[in-house]
């Protein structure tokens, strides 16, 4: 009955299907997904003449239905890292093969036996200059409605980001953060709680910053960077900015595994991953990435920013991540 | 077994009907009491859980004033559509039916652009000097009490023109020669004459109200967040399918609770011979 059900959720939701040759590719959207079609799917359609279709956005429902019901149409999916790891551990995921994927110079911290590293990045302070006057030096600036009114958006999801920035702004060292005071992170959350604006998505966090409808904001560094390019009259402030990964996986039974495969050793390669970067301004994770790169496109990245940076617990997110999960919903909900 | 006349002709439809519909239906139910282990602590932890509840609770909420104030501004709309000449109203009907044909995200990302501190309404409202700051129309009741309303409006202005068209208007004149003040006429008359119409089209639209999701995800905050959006996270988000499917459940039965009260409504109304 359980395989019914999935069966018919997979069935509805798949929307792609793909021949024997092709190969389906699942991210986020956006300018972040555009990127990876021209510098991973394009390149490797030509290179192996194994047609790359994509599909969107990552739902981490539908990949579970698909695999529960043994009919999964995405074979390179990309998703955040602490999900990858609790993924793997339910039987979700496929191990990644390392005779196909070279590991060797692939960045160790985002690289496990289901998954290698699609991109890192970091949550960074972006404000809209029109709309503040002065510069947030940091977290705890945001938090601050005397000194900086107006709204604040910050990532909507249950996920490593929220809880370490206020718990950052409420005074804990960097290196004390783990295991989260769920109660003090909270407790700081509420004294801005009514001046929060949240955002779901990267491109509603754009939209919010560069018209002014929120003040300020916890931002994906990609993101930023983006609106710079496009001439928003964003501010950027990289004080304690936190790092977290987005990983590739192969959901379990995926029907184009080997190419799948492929596909991996190519987006991970040194020259994927610095096309990738360059053009989104996430980092590279592999560690020879950079030297591929123009000067002024490795300045935009994290890496040029890691005094101070705080790298988010993938692992104890994994570990701990649905019971988080229902104290952040039922505190939204209040 | 003999099918009666007439049924057999339906065989397709129900089979279709009985795979996509009813199958996936009891899927789910069996999937809240089985999933993670067999019982009904799935629906004890929604029922006992005050985070639920309250998600429960501003869903009824939100549908009920959405009810109320899409039927204050259909009636007025409706009775319009009913005493206007009819080519007049064939055209009105046609912008009215339009919007419906118009994508849902489109409109909702629409109100959006209107609804927000630095949106048009707020900039507007902030230049003639009637505010000097952005009221917060967005991220609460109010912005998903607009979006749904303009959205539900159809459902309520087709039942009611129906219904308003079907009251004699000699019964009005008859009111006036007897000396009521417009107000009386539309009080004792109008009113009660319409309450079938008012009845079946406030139905139709609480119980679509009920299961919403764009609308209260774009327009509405977080501690304004409906059934649908909840059961949505417990879904794709935390994989919880279990609770998921038990909510989603317990809104189907309160669901088809009141689609069998709005059939013994408009049932009653045709009992009493077509008002």
């Amino acid at each position: 009955m359980k395989l019914i059900f999935a069966g018919i959720l997979a069935g509805l939701l798949a929307t792609t299907a793909a021949k024997a040759e092709d190969m389906v590719f699942t991210s986020w959207g956006g300018t972040t997904q555009e990127a990876q079609t021209k510098s991973w799917a394009e390149p490797f359609a030509a290179a192996s003449g194994i047609k790359v279709l994509q599909d969107g956005p990552t739902d981490y429902g539908k990949l579970k239905a698909m695999v529960d019901a043994g009919s999964v149409n995405w074979d390179v999916v990309d998703v955040e890292m602490d999900f990858a790891i609790k993924a793997a551990k339910d039987g979700l995921l496929e191990p990644i093969d390392f005779k196909a994927v070279p590991k060797a110079d692939l960045d160790p911290r985002f690289t496990t036996e289901h998954a290698v590293g699609s991109f890192y990045y970091s949550f960074v302070l972006a404000w809209n200059k029109g709309t503040v006057s002065g510069e947030p030096a940091g977290w705890a600036d945001m938090f601050d409605l005397k000194k900086y009114p107006g709204k604040r958006t910050f990532y909507k999801w249950s996920a490593p980001g929220v809880i370490e920035i206020a718990l950052l702004a409420d005074g804990v060292p960097a290196d004390k953060l783990y295991p989260l005071d769920l109660d003090r992170a909270f407790k700081k959350l509420d004294t801005i709680k009514s001046d929060i604006v949240w955002w779901g998505g990267g491109a509603e966090s754009q939209q919010l910053i560069a018209s002014g409808e929120a003040a300020f904001g916890q931002l994906w560094n990609g993101r930023v960077f983006a609106l710079e390019k496009d001439g928003a009259d964003v501010g950027v402030s990289w004080n304690q900015n936190l790092t977290a990964a987005d990983v590739l996986v192969v959901p379990k039974g995926a029907k184009n595994k080997d190419a799948a495969m492929k596909f991996l050793a190519a987006a991970s390669s040194p020259t994927g991953q610095a096309k990738f970067a360059e053009a989104s301004g996430y980092a590279p994770i592999n560690t020879k990435a950079k030297a591929e790169m123009p000067a002024d496109a490795v300045k935009a990245l994290p890496d040029a920013h890691v005094e101070g940076q705080i790298n988010l617990d993938m692992n104890y997110w994994a570990a701990n991540r649905d019971a988080i999960a229902e104290r952040w919903y039922a505190w939204q909900a209040k | 077994m003999r099918m009666p006349a007439g049924l057999g002709g339906l065989l397709p439809a129900l089979t279709l009907i009985g795979l996509f519909f009813v199958v996936p239906v009891l899927a789910l139910l069996l999937r809240s009491v089985t999933d993670p282990a067999p019982g009904l602590q799935n629906y004890a932890a929604l029922l006992g859980d005050g985070t639920y509840m309250r998600v429960f609770f501003n869903t009824f909420l939100v549908a009920a004033v959405v009810t109320i104030v899409t039927v204050l501004v259909a009636f007025p709309v409706a009775w319009m559509l009913a005493i206007m000449p009819p080519a007049l109203a064939s055209v009105m009907f046609g912008i009215i039916i339009l919007s419906m044909w118009t994508n849902l995200l489109t409109r909702t990302y629409a109100w959006m652009v209107l609804l927000q501190r630095t949106g048009v309404i707020n900039r507007a409202l902030m230049a003639i000097g009637v505010i000097d700051q952005p009221l917060p129309l967005i991220n609460n009741l109010t912005g998903v009490t607009i979006g749904m309303v303009y959205i539900m409006l159809p459902f309520m202005i087709l039942p009611l023109v129906g219904t308003l068209r079907a009251i004699d208007p000699m019964t009005l004149r008859a009111a006036a020669l007897c000396g009521a003040s417009p107000f009386q006429a539309f009080r004792r008359i109008l009113l009660p004459l319409s309450l079938p119409g008012i009845a079946a089209g406030g139905l139709m639209v609480f119980v679509m109200s009920l299961g919403y999701f764009v609308t209260p995800a774009l327009l509405g905050g977080t501690s304004n967040m409906m059934l649908a959006e909840m059961i949505a996270q417990l879904i794709q988000s935390l994989l919880n399918w279990g609770l998921g499917s038990a909510a989603a459940f317990i809104l189907l039965i309160v669901t088809m609770a009141l689609y069998a009260l709005q059939l013994r409504l408009v049932g009653a109304r045709r009992a009493t011979g077509g008002i």
